[in-house]
C-alpha cells in the first residue's frame, strides 16, 4: 500500500459498511482515507461496470468488498458473524431492513455489547414520516434549499447536484469518530439515529433562528450578504476565454479599505468616485447601479487575469471555476497536491477528490482504488471468519455468496 | 460539565472568526468544553445579523447564536504580549486550539504552531483558512462567496447561459467546518496512540471543491466539464415541477410500474406506457421529454397531495418548501428537532435548530445558551489559571480582558 509509512488515524477500527448510493459511502470513504478498513457489503453479484474511475472510483476507494446474498439466511448470518469482528456497523436504509435482517442495534449488542450502530436513514429511524422514501435532491427540496436557490424571477434554479448527501456524509462520519470516541473512553457502544433531512437542515444556518425568533419569511439570497455586509458583491460576467463564454467572477468587497482599493486596482474609474458610492451604506443602498458599473467593467476583463489583480490589491475575488478550472487549471489547488491519484490494476492511474484535511502528522491515505466486487470475500471469509476453502466454496454453491 | 457527553473532558479553546466558528459548535454539542476566546470588544460576528428583534446589538446577533451555542466566552486581547501569554498558559491545559485567523497571523503574536507545540506537546492546533496555510493563494482574501465560486460549488448551480445562483446559507464555510471536525477527531485518536499532538491544516476552498464530487468525477472520470443544468439532477432522474399551488420535486428512481400506473390512471401518460421507459437508464437519457410529459401531469394536483400519494406508493417524490415549513414539520417536531433554549436576559425561551443525530448513549445536549461577550472571563482565569481577583481586575484595568 503506497502511502502507508506514517501510521493512519483509525488503524485498527473495522467498519462494516452496508451503506450505498452517495451520503453512506461518502461517511465510510472518509473512515477509510483515514486507516479504518471498511469492508463494503455488496448485495449484488459483479461485476459491475466501470466502478474505479469517476465519481464511483471516489466514494468507494480504499474500501475492501464481500458480496454477501443478504435475501439467503447464510448469507444474513455471515453478515452477523460480521458484525461481531467488527467495531462499528454503517447502514443508510429505514429502520425496517437493518431489522428484517436481525442487524439492528437491539439485536447486535446482544451479542457484541460494545458495538456502535450509526445508521443513516433518510428521515431518521422515529416519527410519522420515518418510512418515507428519499433521495438527496428531495431531501434538499422539504429543507428549504431548493426554493432558495433561485434566479432573479424567482424560479427553482438549483441545487445541480445531490448537496444533502454531502451534509448527510460528512454528518454520519463524525458520528462515528463521535461515538467511537465514546466507545474508548466508557467501553460502551451505542445506537445512532442520524437524520438525512436533519443533516442538511442544520446547514442552513442562523436563518433557522431568523424564522424561529423573528418569524421572517427567507428569501433567495440572490447577492444580498448573507455575512458581513458588502457592496460590490456579486458574480460578474467577463471577457470570454478562447470560445468558453461562460467566464465568471465573484467579488466581494466588505470594508472602506478594500473598497479603496478595489477602485483602484480597477483604473479608477470616473463613476467611482461619485458621492452615492462613497460609503458602504450608500454603496449597499445604490447596488443596483454599482453593479452595472462593476459588471461594464469586467466584461472587458479576463477572469483570472482581474482575480489576480485585485487579490494582488487585497480585494476578495474569486473565478467561477469550472470542472477543468478546479482539476487541472487552478494552481493553488496543484500546490497543495489537492488530487488524488489511484493506481488501477491495469497499470493505469486514475485521479479522485483528495483529501480536504491537512494532519501534518498523521495526513491520511488514499490507499487502493475503489474494489471489485467480491475482491475480499477470501480475505473476509477466511481470515477474519476462520472459514476454510471447502467452507468458502460451499457457500458460493449454495448462493449465499457471490463470487468475485 | 455535567460529562454525559460523548465528548465531556476535551477543552478546546476556539480563537476562529464568523468563517470557522461552527466547527467548535458541532464538538461543543457532544459535550466538549469550548472556550470562545474573544478580543475585548466581542467578536466581529456578533455585529453579523440578523439580530432578535432586529435590534442591531452584540448580545443579540442570531448569527453568532447559531454558531456559539454551548460554548463559554473569554474576552482576551491576544494582541497584547499578556493576553498572548495568557493564551498560551491556557493552551497548556487544553487539547485542541482553533483559529481561523489569515495565514502567518497567529506567529506574529507569538502564537504559532511552534509555540503552542513547545507550551503543551499533546496539544492538537487547527487552523482554518480561506485556501489554507501554503500555495500561491495562501494570503488570498475571500468570503463564503469567493470560495464558493473557487471551489466549484458557484458554476454547477442556475440555469444554462445564466448568472450561476449561490447556495442558501453559508455552504463552503459548513463544509469546512464538518471536515474541521472530523479532522479534529481523527488529530485526537493519532494522539491517544502516538501521545503527540499536531497541526491541522484546513483549506476551505479544498474542502468546498471536495463537496461537489460529481464535478471532479465527470472531470477525472469522462473529461466532462459539469454544466449548469438548472434543477435537472446531474444524475438527470430529478427535476423540479409546478403543481396547482407550487413546487415538487420528481424523482424516476421508484418503481416504474407503480408511478406510469397512477399516471396513466389519471389519462396523463402519453408515450410513456412504452416498454423502454422501464429501463432506467433510457429513462436518464431522455430524461427532459419524460419530465415534460410528468410536469403535465401534475399541473392540476396539490403540492400535499401529490405526496402523500407518491409516498404510499413508495415513490421518492418531496415538495419543494419554503424553510418555514420546517418550523411546523411534524417529523421534526417528533422527533423533537427544535429545541427551546432559555435566554434569561431577554426573558424569553429561543427556539434552536438541534441534534441532526439521536445518540442513544452520549446525548447531544444544550447546556448553554450562547455566551453573552466576556461572560466566563472571571471564571475562566481563576478556575483554569488560578488568577485572584485582583489579577483579574488588573487586566480589565489594562483593557486586556
Amino acid at each position: 500500500m503506497a502511502g502507508s509509512v506514517t501510521r493512519l488515524p483509525l488503524e485498527g477500527i473495522r467498519v462494516l459498511d452496508f451503506t450505498w448510493v452517495v451520503a453512506g459511502p461518502v461517511a465510510t470513504r472518509i473512515l477509510a482515507d483515514q486507516g479504518a478498513e471498511v469492508i463494503k457489503l455488496e448485495r449484488q453479484p459483479g461485476p459491475l461496470g466501470a466502478r474505479q474511475t469517476g465519481l464511483q472510483g471516489d466514494l468507494h476507494r480504499g474500501k475492501r468488498s464481500i458480496a454477501v446474498n443478504m435475501g439467503t439466511p447464510r448469507g444474513v448470518e455471515i453478515a452477523r458473524r460480521l458484525a461481531r469482528v467488527s467495531d462499528i456497523v454503517m447502514d443508510n436504509f429505514s429502520a425496517r431492513v437493518m431489522r428484517g435482517w436481525g442487524m439492528d442495534f437491539a439485536s447486535l449488542s446482544k451479542v457484541k455489547p460494545d458495538i456502535v450502530c450509526v445508521s443513516m436513514s433518510g428521515l431518521g429511524h422515529t416519527g410519522p414520516r420515518s418510512n418515507y422514501v428519499s433521495y438527496g435532491p428531495t431531501l434538499q427540496a422539504l429543507a428549504g434549499f431548493t426554493l432558495l436557490m433561485a434566479d432573479r424571477n424567482g424560479q427553482p434554479a438549483g441545487y445541480g447536484y445531490s448537496y444533502a448527501d454531502m451534509s448527510g456524509g460528512y454528518t454520519g462520519a463524525l458520528a462515528a469518530l463521535i461515538a467511537l470516541w465514546h466507545r474508548r473512553r466508557t467501553g460502551r457502544g451505542q445506537f445512532v439515529d442520524l437524520s438525512q433531512f436533519e443533516a442538511v437542515v442544520s446547514v442552513a444556518g442562523p436563518a433557522l433562528l431568523d424564522i424561529a425568533v423573528n418569524g421572517r419569511d427567507q428569501s433567495p439570497p440572490g447577492y444580498r450578504s448573507q455575512e458581513l455586509p458588502a457592496a460590490p458583491l456579486g458574480i460578474y460576467k467577463c471577457r470570454p476565454r478562447g470560445d468558453d463564454d461562460d467566464r465568471w467572477l465573484a467579488i466581494s468587497v466588505r470594508t472602506q479599505v478594500h473598497w479603496e482599493s478595489f477602485v483602484s486596482a480597477i483604473g479608477s474609474p470616473a463613476w467611482a468616485y461619485e458621492a452615492k458610492f462613497r460609503t458602504l451604506y450608500l454603496r449597499m443602498r445604490n447596488s443596483v447601479e454599482l453593479d452595472a458599473n462593476v459588471a461594464r467593467w469586467a466584461a472587458g476583463e479576463e477572469a483570472e487575469s482581474a482575480m489576480e489583480r485585485l487579490q494582488r490589491a487585497g480585494v476578495a475575488a474569486g473565478v467561477v471555476a469550472n470542472g477543468a478550472d478546479i482539476c487541472a487549471r487552478d494552481p493553488h489547488l496543484r500546490a497543495r497536491n489537492f488530487w488524488g491519484t489511484v493506481p488501477l490494476p491495469d497499470g493505469s492511474t486514475t485521479h479522485v477528490t483528495g483529501i480536504p484535511m491537512k494532519l501534518s502528522a498523521t495526513p491520511g491515505a488514499i490507499r487502493t482504488p475503489s474494489p471489485i466486487i467480491g475482491e475480499a470475500n477470501d480475505y473476509v471469509l477466511g481470515e477474519l471468519l476462520g472459514m476454510s476453502r471447502a467452507e468458502r466454496d460451499a457457500l458460493i454453491a449454495e448462493k449465499a455468496i457471490w463470487p468475485t | 460539565m455535567n460529562g454525559s457527553g460523548a465528548l465531556s473532558g476535551l477543552k478546546i479553546l476556539d480563537l476562529s472568526n464568523y468563517r470557522g466558528q461552527l466547527c467548535g459548535r458541532l464538538l461543543a454539542d457532544m459535550g466538549a468544553d469550548v472556550i470562545k476566546v474573544e478580543p475585548p470588544g466581542g467578536d466581529a460576528a456578533r455585529r453579523i445579523g440578523p439580530f432578535v428583534d432586529n435590534l442591531a446589538h452584540r448580545d443579540r446577533s442570531l448569527f453568532f447564536w447559531f454558531y456559539n451555542l454551548n460554548k463559554r466566552s473569554l474576552t482576551l486581547d491576544l494582541k497584547h504580549p499578556r493576553g498572548a501569554e495568557l493564551m498560551l498558559r491556557l493552551a497548556r491545559g487544553a487539547d485542541l486550539v482553533i483559529e481561523s485567523f489569515a495565514p502567518g497571523t497567529m506567529d506574529s503574536m507569538g502564537l504559532g504552531w511552534a509555540a503552542l507545540h513547545a507550551a503543551n506537546p499533546a496539544l492538537v492546533l487547527l487552523s482554518i483558512a480561506p485556501f489554507g496555510q501554503s500555495g500561491p493563494y495562501r494570503d488570498f482574501d475571500a468570503d463564503d462567496t469567493v470560495l464558493a465560486a473557487l471551489g466549484g460549488m458557484l458554476y454547477v448551480n442556475g440555469w444554462p447561459g445564466h448568472a450561476p445562483v449561490r447556495p442558501w446559507g453559508l455552504q463552503a464555510y459548513h463544509s469546512s467546518a464538518y471536515y474541521a471536525a472530523i479532522a479534529t477527531m481523527c488529530a485526537l485518536f493519532a494522539r491517544d496512540r502516538d501521545g503527540a499532538g499536531q497541526w491541522i491544516d484546513l483549506s476551505m476552498q479544498e474542502a468546498t471543491a471536495a463537496a461537489v464530487e460529481h464535478v471532479a468525477g465527470s472531470y477525472f472520470g469522462e473529461g466532462r466539464v459539469e454544466p449548469r443544468r438548472g434543477t435537472l439532477h446531474w444524475s438527470r432522474y430529478f427535476r423540479v415541477g409546478k403543481c396547482r399551488d407550487g413546487y415538487i420535486m420528481h424523482c424516476t428512481l421508484g418503481d416504474w410500474t407503480s408511478l406510469i400506473e397512477w399516471v396513466a390512471g389519471d389519462g396523463k401518460a402519453q408515450d410513456l406506457v412504452a416498454p423502454e421507459w422501464e429501463d432506467v437508464q433510457y429513462r436518464a437519457v431522455h430524461a427532459e421529454h419524460l419530465f415534460d410529459v410528468l410536469d403535465a401531469w401534475v399541473a392540476d394536483y396539490s403540492r400535499d397531495e401529490l405526496l402523500e400519494r407518491a409516498q404510499t406508493l413508495r415513490l421518492p417524490y418531496a415538495t419543494v418548501r419554503n424553510p418555514e415549513a420546517l418550523l411546523d414539520d411534524e417529523q421534526l417536531r417528533a422527533r423533537g428537532y427544535f429545541v427551546e433554549v432559555e435566554h434569561p436576559e431577554l426573558d424569553r425561551k429561543i427556539r434552536y435548530p438541534g441534534a441532526p443525530y439521536i445518540f442513544n448513549d452520549s446525548p447531544w445536549e444544550v447546556r448553554r445558551r450562547p455566551p453573552l461577550t466576556g461572560e466566563h472571563t472571571g471564571e475562566i482565569l481563576r478556575d483554569e489559571l488560578g488568577l485572584d481577583a485582583d489579577e483579574i481586575a488588573a487586566l480589565a484595568a489594562e483593557g486586556i480582558i
